[in-house]
């Protein structure tokens, strides 16, 4: 069949189109994932703990709230605070921001952190008001370099003592561990650690930078809710974004999942026409060799030589297309000796055209229709497979691929703690691509097999 | 023909595995010979000898193990021993009876995978052709589409993600199915509750291998039957009066058998070797799983004799099939050019 033939046929093909669709999404998803995702550094940063660190762990996706009676905190990042500046005496000022707070939760969130990058020395004073009048003073904490550094100031560490004092006034009873979150935002009643109930309300975060000398600068500070809940997706276990991996993880099973097909499939078309054209002896070689990696169980090498060799993508590449090759050749061949005995192909031998000549430029381009579905059809076993490498944990480490992920949710623990947001969107990811070569795939089989056609 | 590709693929499995394999077998002579020592020495002899009686004898064991041998010899040697089933000792890992026997520890695995994917592809067979036939009857109207659609969704779906997600929801949030392993803890006494145990835990993988197994089975079947639908004899056998559910079941059916079956068993084949992670979900103590840990714990005569007997299960299949069609399609000789 043409080409021109071909797309006019494949346009009317319902599911081939949802399948273009689809396909082109995740297209866009690719070249526009720095724009999709809160942590656009997710793809190099996935394994550096300090990228994520302000995130709650195990947190499951904010839009959990629109189901669960109870109102969970999101994760939410306050960074351009207002500050005012006070000189008290020569080398010392005084900085201050009022941060107000809606909150409407029943769940407080897991932390509040407050960080920047600064020079000098400067005492940090956090002062909280509460909506019912009562204020604790949270934070008091000295910071002192003479050279750029970083600081970041936990909560539930930070102000645990002064938590506790507060806690005590209303219920004295001595408990080793309190939970400073739940306190600061509950109501101050007797059951205030043992059954907190939620105070709602506006809260008033009072933040004082005292320097203390003259030349302190401090930059980008920002304060973070770290919520009950995080993110579009949620958090794993060592929290990072779940939809930023996602994302990031699209454009590696498109790359496997295309360029594993494309070179494979390739391959094995061309080895099938040569095979064809040939005959005789060099038909029965190609054969026998064809026989031979035919029978070899993939899955079972594919992990004995991802753990002999160093797992990084390109060898799982070059493996995979090691044995891919097999899957077209003697539907290829067969159709290629059909090819041979046309009276083109007769006649360009008979002009003296060589056999390199009628190879690629007679027999190959009627086989390309059939390349490209048998491609389709590929991608998603070889995504597949790289998933399944990946899970034992045989996979490239430097990259993030859905396999991964999900390799790290079963040694996470997400199973078994039923961490859902961890589990099923990846998988659900590769089955949506696989999903969308299957369509187009499925859809270009259907137009070139004539026995199947049901219009 | 079979048993020539066999004899080759051993080969190159062979020289793949054996310079890992040197290293371990030297640990192990090491090990032996230390062992022997040890005895010795209790008995209490001059250190001399001792030392003597190491060298002799890790000479005498690298020589049994060819292991002083130029590289393609070892390779050689290996080769056959595997050929001839002589798989040697494991390193680490111990059959449930605590033996090592690779042999022995890869035998008793068998029957545990065979009984969890014979079953599965069974009544995925049972569904999947009645399904397919269905759809073939109707071909083109609202169910083949919708169901078809469906095939393709779950094409892409990983199985063993698919048995963490069913893992997920009933053994742990619903908690009616355990969450793996064969029988459970202590095995139940008698006879009929063994084989109850055996089901509860079996329910739970086979009910997610037919799930995502008997769309495809429905559109190969579909896709052959209605093929073989519009051969002329079909419309003989219509003219002729024959009803229409003798000319599906009978006729139809009879000429779709045969690449229905090779496709089939086919895939229980390679769910054989695809089985590998599936069973580690489930923590089912098959071949799958063996392999998988003897990945992990680097015991390299255990994986050499785990992959050449599952190439070997492999390879009969095929030469098996190969048979079988012949005899069910009287017009392919066996061996010959299709």
């Amino acid at each position: 069949m043409q080409l021109a033939d071909f797309w006019k046929e494949f346009k009317q093909v319902k599911f081939g189109i949802i399948g273009l669709i689809f396909l082109v999404i995740f297209i866009l998803i690719t070249i526009f994932e720095h724009f999709l995702i809160p942590f656009p550094e997710a793809s190099t940063r996935w394994r550096d703990i300090t990228y994520w660190e302000d995130n709650p762990r195990n947190a499951p996706p904010v839009w959990i709230n629109w189901f669960t009676e109870k109102d969970y905190t999101p994760t939410t990042y306050m960074n351009n605070l207002e500050f005012e500046e006070k000189t008290i005496s020569p080398t010392m000022s005084v900085s201050t921001a009022i941060l107000e707070y809606d909150y409407n939760y029943d769940v407080p969130p897991i932390d509040l952190i407050y960080r920047g990058r600064f020079k000098g020395s400067f005492t940090l004073n956090i002062v909280l008001e509460r909506p019912d009048g009562n204020t604790i003073n949270l934070v008091n904490k000295n910071f002192s370099s003479p050279t750029w550094k970083d600081f970041r100031i936990a909560i539930s560490n930070e102000a645990k003592n002064s938590v506790q004092s507060f806690a005590k006034r209303f219920q004295n009873i001595s408990s080793q561990t309190i939970k400073v979150n739940s306190i600061i935002f509950s109501e101050a009643n007797k059951e205030i650690i043992t059954n907190p109930v939620p105070l709602k309300g506006t809260y008033k975060f009072n933040i004082n930078i005292i320097k203390t000398s003259a030349d302190t600068v401090i930059e980008e500070p920002r304060l973070i809710f770290s919520g009950a809940v995080s993110g579009i997706l949620g958090t794993d276990n060592a929290k990072r974004d779940i939809w930023s991996g996602l994302i990031a993880g699209t454009k590696w099973a498109l790359f496997i999942g295309l360029l594993t097909s494309a070179i494979s499939i390739s391959v094995g078309v061309i080895y099938g026409v040569v095979s064809a054209y040939y005959g005789g002896l060099v038909d029965s070689i190609m054969q026998r060799i064809w026989e031979i990696f035919m029978n070899i169980p993939l899955l079972p090498v594919l992990i004995v030589l991802s753990a002999i060799f160093k797992p990084s993508i390109w060898s799982l590449i070059t493996m995979m297309c090691l044995f891919f090759w097999v899957g077209p050749v003697k539907t290829v061949r067969s159709m290629a000796l059909q090819i041979k005995e046309e009276t083109y192909v007769e006649a360009a031998k008979a002009l003296g055209a060589s056999n390199g000549r009628i190879i690629f430029k007679h027999m190959v381009p009627i086989l390309i229709p059939y390349a490209f579905a048998s491609m389709a059809l590929n991608v998603p076993s070889a995504i597949l497979y790289e998933a399944t490498v990946s899970l034992l944990g045989l996979g490239d480490a430097t990259i993030v691929t859905w396999g991964q992920i999900l390799h790290d949710a079963m040694n996470g623990g997400a199973v078994t703690n039923g961490l859902w947001w961890w589990v099923v969107p990846p998988g659900i990811s590769i089955a949506l691509i696989g999903m969308t070569f299957a369509f187009i795939g499925f859809a270009m089989d259907t137009i070139l097999n004539p026995k199947l056609r049901t219009r | 023909m079979g048993i020539f590709i066999y004899v080759i693929i051993i080969f190159i499995y062979s020289f793949l595995f054996n310079t890992v394999m040197e290293e371990t077998l030297n640990g192990q002579i090491i090990e032996q010979v230390n062992g022997e020592m040890i005895k010795i020495s209790q008995v209490g002899t001059d250190p001399d000898y001792l030392l003597e009686y190491r060298e002799r004898r890790i000479r005498e064991l690298r020589d049994i193990y060819h292991l002083d041998d130029p590289l393609l010899s070892r390779v050689f040697w290996r080769a056959i021993d595997t050929l001839t089933f002589n798989y040697g000792r494991s390193t680490i890992m111990r059959s449930f009876k605590g033996e090592t026997d690779v042999i022995k520890i890869v035998l008793e695995r068998i029957p545990n995978t065979l009984i969890l994917f014979t079953t599965s592809i069974i009544l995925d067979i049972l569904i999947g052709v009645w399904l397919g036939i269905k759809k073939a009857q109707k071909a083109g109207k609202f169910m083949d589409k919708s169901t078809s659609i469906i095939t393709m969704t779950v094409y892409g779906l990983p199985s063993w993600w698919f048995g963490m997600v069913m893992i997920m929801l009933f053994a742990f949030m619903m908690p009616i199915f355990p969450s793996g392993g064969i029988s459970s803890v202590p095995p139940p006494e008698t006879f009929f509750a063994k084989i109850a145990d055996l089901f509860y835990h079996m329910a739970l993988p086979v009910i997610t291998l037919v799930f995502i197994g008997f769309w495809g089975r429905a559109y190969l079947t579909r896709n052959i039957v209605l093929g073989n639908l519009q051969e002329d004899f079909i419309m003989s056998a219509r003219a002729r009066g024959i009803p229409e559910r003798s000319v599906l079941y009978g006729h139809a059916l009879r000429t779709s058998a045969p690449p229905i079956l090779t496709m089939s068993l086919l895939s229980l084949l390679a769910s054989f070797s695809g089985a590998l992670v599936f069973e580690g979900i489930f923590s089912w103590p098959g071949m799958g799983n063996l392999y998988w840990a003897a990945v992990q714990q680097n015991d390299i005569p255990v994986l050499l004799g785990n992959l050449s007997i599952t190439t070997l299960i492999y390879i009969s299949g095929i030469v098996l099939l190969d048979l079988i069609y012949g005899f069910l399609d009287p017009r392919i000789k066996v061996g010959g050019k299709a």
